[in-house]
C-alpha cells in the first residue's frame, strides 16, 4: 500500500481509529469530550471524503476509493455528526452514560465508509452486516427502558433472519459469476438462472433493511423502542447503505427483467400501505416508521427503472431524506423529557411554546410531504420524473397519489404544533449540540429546496 | 430602465422580505402593521411601474407580447429556469395582488394574537402569489403553485374560527390531491417536448410547440383541469371552498376569494388552454356544464344560507362561473370579458367580505337574523354594503355588470344555450342579494344590538374598494385595452 493509496481510504482510518480511541480511552475522559472527538471525526472523514479525488485504483484488495464514496462518506459523516450531536443532550436526559455510545455510532460510521468503497462482494456483505451489527447494538442501548431492548431484539432476530438471506443471495451470484470480484464478475448468459435467483433471494434480504412491505413489521417497533437519535440515524444511513448496495450490484449486473415483477409489488406495496398505515397512528414515531416505509417504496420506484437517471434519483432521494428525517427525529428527541415525548397530543402548541424546535419540527413534516420551497420536493420531483421517464406510469400514479395522501398525517402534526388552544408541557431550553445539528439539518432541507443544483451535479458524478 | 431594475423579480421578491422582516419584528404589533402596510404600498408602486413603460416594445429575447422579461438559469439539470415576463394579463393580476393586499392588510389592523406573524404570512403569500402570475417557466409556476399553500395552510389553522384546523386540513389536501397530479402532466409534458426536440425545458413558450398525442393530451388536459378547476372551484369539486371562506380570518378570506381562485383561472388562461388546444375543445362542453351548474347551483345554495360569510362564499363561487363561461368559449371577446371579470370578481366579493367582516367584529354573529336596520344605524357602513352588493348584484353603472355582460355576449355567438344559463343564474343573484340587503339593512331586528360606526382606517379601505367598483363599472376601457394584445398573441396560437 502506498501513501497516495492510505491518502483515499483516510476516512475509513480516521473513523476506525476514532472508534478504538474512544473505546479504550472512554472511562478517561468527559462525556461531552467524547462527544467533541467523534463529531470531529466524523466531520474530518466527511471532509477529506469530499475533497479527495476518487481513484479507480484498488487499495487494498476489496477496496477502492470510487465516486460513489465520495458522494456518501460526506453524507455518512454527516448523519453520524448529527446523531452524536443530537445525542448528547438526549443521553444526558436519560442517563444513558458510557463511552461505548459515541464508539458505536463511530464503528456504524467506519463500517459505511468501508461499504461504498467496495470492489468485493465480501467486503459489501461485511460491510452491510457490520453496520446492523452495530444498530443492534445502539437500538437496545437504553437499559432503562424496556421497549429498547425489547426493539434490540426484535431487530437483531429479524435482522439475523435477512442476514441470511442476503448471504445466500451473494452466494449464488457468486456461483453464477464465478468470483467474487466485482469489477471481474460478469453475468454469463448460460448461468442466468442461477443469477436470477441469488438476486431475487438478495431483493429479499434488501427489503428487510430498507423496510419494504412486507418485510417492514420491525419498523415501527424499532423505531419507537430505539432512543430517538438512534432512530434518526437508523432511518437514514441504514436504508441509503442499502440503497448504496442495490446500486453497487446493479452497477455490475445488468438489472434482470425477472426482477421487475417482485420490486414492482414491493414498491407499489411500500408506498400504499406504508402512507395508509402511517395515517392511523397517534405516535409520531411510529407514524415516522410507517412515513419511511412509504418512502422507502418512493425509492425502489427509482430503482424499478434500471436507468442513470433512476440511480441518480435514489441517491439525491437518500441525501434529502437523510437531511429531513435527521430534522425530524432530531427535534423530538430535543424535545423530549425524561420521558419521551412521542405521542401527538405531547406536541400541542409546542410550536409557539418552542418556536425554534417546534419549527424544525414543522419543517420537516413539510418536506417528508414533498411541498415546495423544501428539498422534499426537489427529491419528489426527481423520483417521478425518473418514473416517467422510465416509462412505469401506472406506478408513477399510484405513489404521487399516495403521497398527496400522506400530506394528511404530516399535516395533522404541524396542525398539533400550532393550531390547537391548549398547550403541552414546554421542553427544557435547547442545549448547544441539538441546536447546532437542528440548524445544520434545516439549512440543508431550505438550502436543497431552493438551489439543488450542485447537489444533482454530485449525484451525477457519483454515478460515473 | 428594464435592464437595470429587475422589476418583476423585485415584485416577488420585496413582499418575501417584507415577510421576513414583519416576521423580524412580530413582537410589537403597531411596528408589524406599519411595516406590513408599508411593503403593501410599496408593492403597489412597483407593480403601477410598468404602466409608465412603452408596452409595444418587444423585449430583447422575450416571447413575443411579452414587455417585461427576465431569464436566469436555475436546475441545469432539468432545463429548469428562473423566467419570468410580463403581459397586459399579468400586469393586471400584478396589480390586482398587489391592491388586495394592501386591503387585506388594513382589514387585519385588528387582529388580537400574533398580529406580527399573520402579516408575515399574508405578505409570504403575496410573494408566491405575484410569483405565479409572473412565471414563464412550468416548474417556476407548479413551484409557486405549491408554495402559496403554506401560508394559507397557517393563515385559515392558527387564526381561523369554527372547525380551522378542520376546514385548512380539508382545502390543503384537496388542492394538493389536484396539484400532484398536475406535476405528472408536466413531468410528461417536458418529457415529451424533449423527446421531440432534442431540448429539455420548462420554458413555457418552447412548450407550446409539443405535438401531443390526442388521447394523451385529454389525460394531461385532464391533470391540469382537475388541478385548476378544484382551486377555481368549480362544481362538483368545491366542496372543500365553503368551509375554508367560513373558517378563515377576514384576510384569509380575502386572499382565497379574491386571489388563489384567480391563480386557477390564470393557470386556465395561461397555460392549459394555450397547451391543449385539441383536448380543451374536446372538453369544452363539459366545462361549460360546469360553469352554468355553477352559476345557478351556488346561486339557489347561496339563497338557503343563514350565515352571511357562508352565503358570500357560494355567492363568490357562482360569480366564478362566469370566469370559466368565458374561458370555455375561447373567443377574444369571451376571454377578456372572463379576465375582466377576475378582476371585479376579486374587488366585489373581496369588498364584501372586508363589509361583513366589519359587521361580525361588530355584532360578533354573521346570522342574518341578528341583523336588522343597519342602514339606520350605521349609514355610512350600510351604504357601503349596499354599493357592493350591488355591484355583485349586476347593476349597470357598476364594475360587475360590465364584465357579466361582456362574457355573455362572447358565450352567446358561440353557445347561446349555456349563455342563457347563465343569465337565469344571474337572475338568482339578484334574488339573494336583495333578501340580503333587505333584511340586513331594512329588516327588524330580532334582538337589539348597538353598533359602532366605520373608523377612518375602515373607511379608508371602504371608499378604495367602492372607488374602483365604480371606475371599473364606467371606465373599464384602459383594463380591457391592457388585455388585448396578450389575448390576440394567446388565442391564434
Amino acid at each position: 500500500m502506498t501513501l497516495t493509496e492510505l491518502y483515499c481510504l483516510m476516512p475509513i482510518v480516521i473513523t476506525g481509529c476514532a472508534a478504538l480511541f474512544v473505546l479504550l480511552c472512554g472511562p478517561l475522559l468527559l462525556s461531552s469530550s467524547l462527544t467533541a472527538i467523534g463529531v470531529t471525526a466524523s466531520a474530518a472523514a466527511g471532509i477529506w471524503a469530499a475533497f479527495t479525488a476518487p481513484a479507480p485504483i484498488q487499495c487494498i484488495p476489496g477496496l477502492a476509493f470510487t465516486p460513489l464514496a465520495q458522494l456518501l462518506i460526506p453524507l455518512f459523516s454527516f448523519a453520524a455528526a448529527l446523531t452524536l450531536l443530537l445525542s448528547h443532550g438526549y443521553n444526558e436526559r436519560r442517563i444513558l452514560k458510557g463511552e461505548e455510545y459515541p464508539a458505536t455510532v463511530l464503528f456504524a460510521l467506519f463500517a459505511m465508509c468501508v461499504l461504498p468503497c467496495a470492489t468485493n462482494m465480501l467486503i459489501l456483505f461485511l460491510a452491510l452486516e457490520s453496520v446492523s451489527f452495530a444498530f443492534y447494538i445502539l437500538v437496545s442501548m437504553d437499559l432503562n427502558r424496556a421497549e429498547s431492548g425489547e426493539a434490540g431484539l426484535k431487530y437483531l432476530l429479524m435482522g439475523a433472519v435477512a442476514a441470511a438471506f442476503t448471504a445466500f443471495g451473494f452466494a449464488l451470484i457468486f456461483t453464477g459469476s464465478g468470483t467474487l470480484a466485482l469489477s471481474a464478475a460478469l453475468a454469463r448468459p448460460e448461468n442466468r438462472a442461477i443469477i436470477s435467483a441469488g438476486w431475487g433471494v438478495l431483493i429479499l434480504g434488501m427489503a428487510f433493511k430498507l423496510s419494504l412491505v412486507p418485510a417492514h413489521l420491525w419498523t415501527p417497533d424499532v423505531y419507537q423502542g430505539a432512543p430517538s437519535p438512534v432512530a434518526a440515524f437508523l432511518s437514514t444511513s441504514s436504508k441509503v447503505a442499502a440503497a448504496a448496495l442495490l446500486l453497487i450490484l446493479l452497477g455490475h449486473f445488468p438489472p434482470m427483467t425477472e426482477l421487475r415483477v417482485p420490486l414492482a409489488a414491493l414498491s407499489v406495496l411500500s408506498m400504499v400501505l406504508g402512507n395508509l398505515a402511517a395515517l392511523r397512528q397517534t405516535n409520531i414515531k411510529r407514524m415516522l416508521a410507517y412515513s419511511s416505509v412509504a418512502h422507502m417504496g418512493y425509492l425502489a420506484l427509482a430503482l424499478l427503472t434500471g436507468s442513470r437517471d433512476g440511480y441518480a434519483a435514489v441517491l439525491l432521494y437518500g441525501a434529502i431524506y437523510t437531511a429531513m428525517n435527521l430534522a425530524a427525529f432530531g427535534a423530538i428527541s430535543s424535545l423530549s423529557f425524561e420521558e419521551e415525548r412521542e405521542q401527538l397530543t405531547d406536541f400541542t402548541g409546542i410550536g409557539f411554546s418552542t418556536p425554534v424546535r417546534g419549527g424544525v419540527l414543522a419543517l420537516a413534516m413539510i418536506s417528508l410531504a414533498g411541498i415546495p420551497p423544501t428539498a422534499g420536493f426537489i427529491g419528489k420531483f426527481f423520483i417521478f420524473y425518473s418514473a416517467l421517464k422510465g416509462g412505469i406510469v401506472p406506478l408513477a400514479v399510484v405513489g404521487i397519489l399516495s403521497a398527496a395522501a400522506s400530506a394528511y398525517f404530516y399535516l395533522r402534526v404541524v396542525a398539533q404544533l400550532y393550531m390547537h388552544r391548549t398547550e403541552a408541557p414546554a421542553p427544557k431550553p435547547v442545549g448547544f449540540a441539538e441546536g447546532l445539528a437542528l440548524c445544520a439539518a434545516s439549512a440543508a432541507i431550505l438550502v436543497i429546496g431552493v438551489y439543488p443544483g450542485p447537489l444533482l451535479e454530485m449525484v451525477e458524478t457519483a454515478l460515473r | 430602465m428594464t435592464s437595470l431594475i429587475p422589476i418583476l423579480s423585485l415584485l416577488i421578491f420585496l413582499p418575501l422580505v417584507g415577510a421576513l422582516l414583519v416576521f423580524a419584528v412580530r413582537q410589537s404589533g403597531a411596528a408589524a402593521r406599519l411595516l406590513a402596510l408599508a411593503f403593501g404600498l410599496a408593492e403597489f408602486v412597483l407593480a403601477c411601474a410598468p404602466l409608465a413603460l412603452d408596452r409595444q416594445a418587444a423585449h430583447f429575447g422575450a416571447p413575443a407580447g411579452f414587455f417585461l422579461y427576465q431569464d436566469h438559469g436555475w436546475i441545469d439539470r432539468f432545463g429548469i429556469r428562473f423566467t419570468l415576463g410580463m403581459d397586459g394579463i399579468s400586469l393586471v393580476m400584478v396589480l390586482l395582488t398587489a391592491f388586495i393586499t394592501i386591503v387585506a392588510v388594513i382589514a387585519s389592523w385588528n387582529v388580537k394574537e400574533r398580529q406580527g406573524l399573520y402579516l408575515s404570512l399574508l405578505l409570504a403569500l403575496q410573494g408566491a402569489v405575484q410569483g405565479l402570475f409572473l412565471s414563464l417557466d412550468l416548474f417556476l409556476f407548479y413551484l409557486f403553485w405549491e408554495a402559496m399553500l403554506i401560508p394559507m395552510l397557517f393563515l385559515i389553522g392558527v387564526w381561523g374560527t369554527g372547525r380551522p384546523v378542520y376546514s385548512t386540513i380539508k382545502f390543503f389536501l384537496y388542492t394538493f390531491v389536484g396539484s400532484l397530479l398536475m406535476l405528472l402532466a408536466i413531468i410528461a409534458l417536458y418529457l415529451m417536448h424533449g423527446a421531440q426536440t432534442g431540448s429539455y425545458t420548462f420554458a413555457l413558450p418552447a412548450l407550446m410547440h409539443t405535438t401531443v398525442p390526442y388521447q394523451l393530451g385529454l389525460w394531461l388536459f385532464g391533470a391540469f383541469l382537475l388541478s385548476f378547476a378544484i382551486k377555481f372551484p368549480l362544481f362538483p369539486l368545491h366542496t372543500w371552498q365553503p368551509d375554508a371562506y367560513c373558517d378563515a380570518p377576514v384576510a384569509g378570506t380575502l386572499m382565497l376569494a379574491s386571489l388563489l381562485s384567480k391563480t386557477a383561472a390564470y393557470g386556465l388562461i395561461r397555460i392549459a388552454y394555450p397547451l391543449f388546444p385539441e383536448a380543451s375543445r374536446a372538453l369544452t362542453p363539459l366545462i361549460y356544464v360546469v360553469a352554468v351548474i355553477g352559476i345557478c347551483y351556488f346561486a339557489w345554495v347561496a339563497f338557503a344560507q343563514r350565515d352571511m360569510k357562508r352565503m358570500l362564499a357560494y355567492s363568490s363561487v357562482s360569480h366564478m362561473g362566469f370566469v370559466a363561461l368565458g374561458i370555455a368559449a375561447w373567443s377574444p371577446v369571451a376571454v377578456s370579458g372572463a379576465l375582466m371579470q377576475m378582476v371585479n370578481h376579486a374587488i366585489t366579493t373581496g369588498a364584501l367580505f372586508v363589509v361583513v367582516g366589519m359587521l361580525d367584529e361588530r355584532a360578533e354573529s354573521r346570522d342574518l337574523s341578528d341583523f336588522g336596520g343597519v342602514w339606520g344605524k350605521v349609514p355610512v357602513l350600510a351604504f357601503f354594503f349596499l354599493v357592493f352588493n350591488m355591484a355583485s348584484a349586476g347593476v349597470p353603472g357598476l364594475n360587475n355588470f360590465v364584465s357579466e355582460l361582456i362574457v355573455l355576449v362572447g358565450v352567446f355567438k358561440v353557445a347561446p344555450a349555456a349563455a342563457l344559463g347563465a343569465f337565469l343564474g344571474s337572475v338568482l343573484t339578484l334574488i339573494y342579494t336583495v333578501r340580503l340587503v333587505q333584511e340586513v339593512l331594512f329588516g327588524k331586528e330580532s334582538k337589539p344590538t348597538v353598533l359602532a360606526e366605520v373608523s377612518l382606517r375602515e373607511g379608508s379601505v371602504l371608499v378604495l374598494l367602492a372607488v374602483v367598483v365604480v371606475y371599473l363599472g364606467v371606465h373599464p376601457g384602459p383594463v380591457l385595452d391592457l388585455f388585448k394584445a396578450p389575448l390576440e398573441l394567446l388565442l391564434n396560437k
